[in-house]
């Protein structure tokens, strides 16, 4: 049941070859030393978790219906890491984004209480100072019940990182395992389905919460992978 | 396969119920491929009354709101219509 690591791995490979490679590609941050209840341990004992860091987002209350709209994202994101990598002086970023621009990190631990991986993510502005839960409500589609086809499976908590030791906000994993079992085991009713690889269970797993948070799996990269599994 | 422009081609969406969401009277209806994911999310809400509902295309993909149908269709789509799983009466949380 603990393969994370592997299917971390298998994540990041693919995220950086099929699904975008101008997107910032997740990572694999290996840790030692994590309390007990959240800690990412596999066979041969490979601890951490998998960060994807700096997602711009800008203040989605005017968030459009036009189906530009991802391009548009993509595009956002790719500017501000070009920023990233061309000034260290970070007062130029504030000077142009002002205070709509904001910033994610995300990080994807396993949870050993619930047996499914769990969300952990923080949010600031481009000054570095973070946004409140009310700011982070108001930004996420996952308060949107009409924009959100799940919305009301989760909440979010502020809870220590396991790994950071500092306080982070997460998607409370409750009802994770019935629906992953849905989408990756399916139901006796149907009997056509296709069982899904292993490695695809971050995937999908990611495909229902990356939303919550405005990351989008991208459809063409998701058919390439479930085609292949 | 009809060569119509995606502008106005129609993608016939079948809804499965899964679990035990209750089933439609009528489960395959037409819908205008430039309409986004979500107008088929609304349309099951109407249909069922409820608000929380899981949603997913090809037994495994969720898909986003804002998708449009005729990419799900293009990407997921065979025998001419796009299957669409819902669930409802999950107790989440």
């Amino acid at each position: 049941m603990c393969e994370i690591h592997a299917r971390a791995q298998f994540l990041v490979d693919k995220w950086k070859t099929v699904i975008d490679s101008a997107q910032s590609p997740w990572s694999w941050v290996p840790s030692s030393s994590a309390s007990a209840s959240h800690n990412v341990v596999d066979d041969e004992g490979v601890q951490g978790y998998l960060s994807l860091e700096n997602v711009c987002l800008f203040k989605p209350c005017q968030k459009e219906r036009d189906p530009n709209h991802i391009e548009e994202e993509e595009e956002v994101e790719e500017e501000a890491e070009e920023y990233e990598d061309g000034f260290t002086d970070t007062a130029m970023l504030v000077q142009r984004h002002d205070m709509t621009l904001r910033h994610y990190d995300l990080h994807i631990l396993y949870s050993d209480s619930y047996r499914v991986p769990v969300l952990f993510f923080r949010a600031y502005f481009t000054d570095g100072s973070p946004l409140s839960l009310g700011d982070i409500e108001k930004d996420l589609p996952l308060s949107h019940a009409n924009e959100s086809s799940d919305s009301k499976w989760t909440f979010i908590t502020l809870e220590e990182h396991p790994y950071l030791n500092r306080p982070w906000h997460k998607l409370h994993p409750c009802g994770t395992s019935e629906w992953m079992k849905l989408l990756y085991l399916g139901d006796s009713s149907s009997t056509d389905r296709n069982r899904v690889g292993v490695e695809l269970y971050l995937l999908i797993w990611l495909s229902v919460v990356g939303p919550m948070v405005g990351l989008k799996v991208p459809i063409k990269a998701a058919k390439q992978l479930i085609d292949r599994s | 396969m009809a060569s119509d422009s995606s502008a106005v081609r129609k993608v016939v969406v079948h809804l499965r119920a899964t679990g035990d969401a209750p089933i439609l009277k009528q489960s395959k209806f037409k819908i205008d491929g430039s309409e986004q994911f979500a107008k088929v999310i609304d349309f099951l809400r109407k249909q069922l009354h409820k608000n929380t509902l899981f949603v997913y295309v090809n037994s495994a993909f969720s898909p986003n709101p804002d998708e449009l149908v005729i990419d799900l269709y293009n990407s997921f789509g065979f025998d001419g219509k796009l299957v669409v799983n819902y669930a409802s009466s999950m107790a989440w949380g």
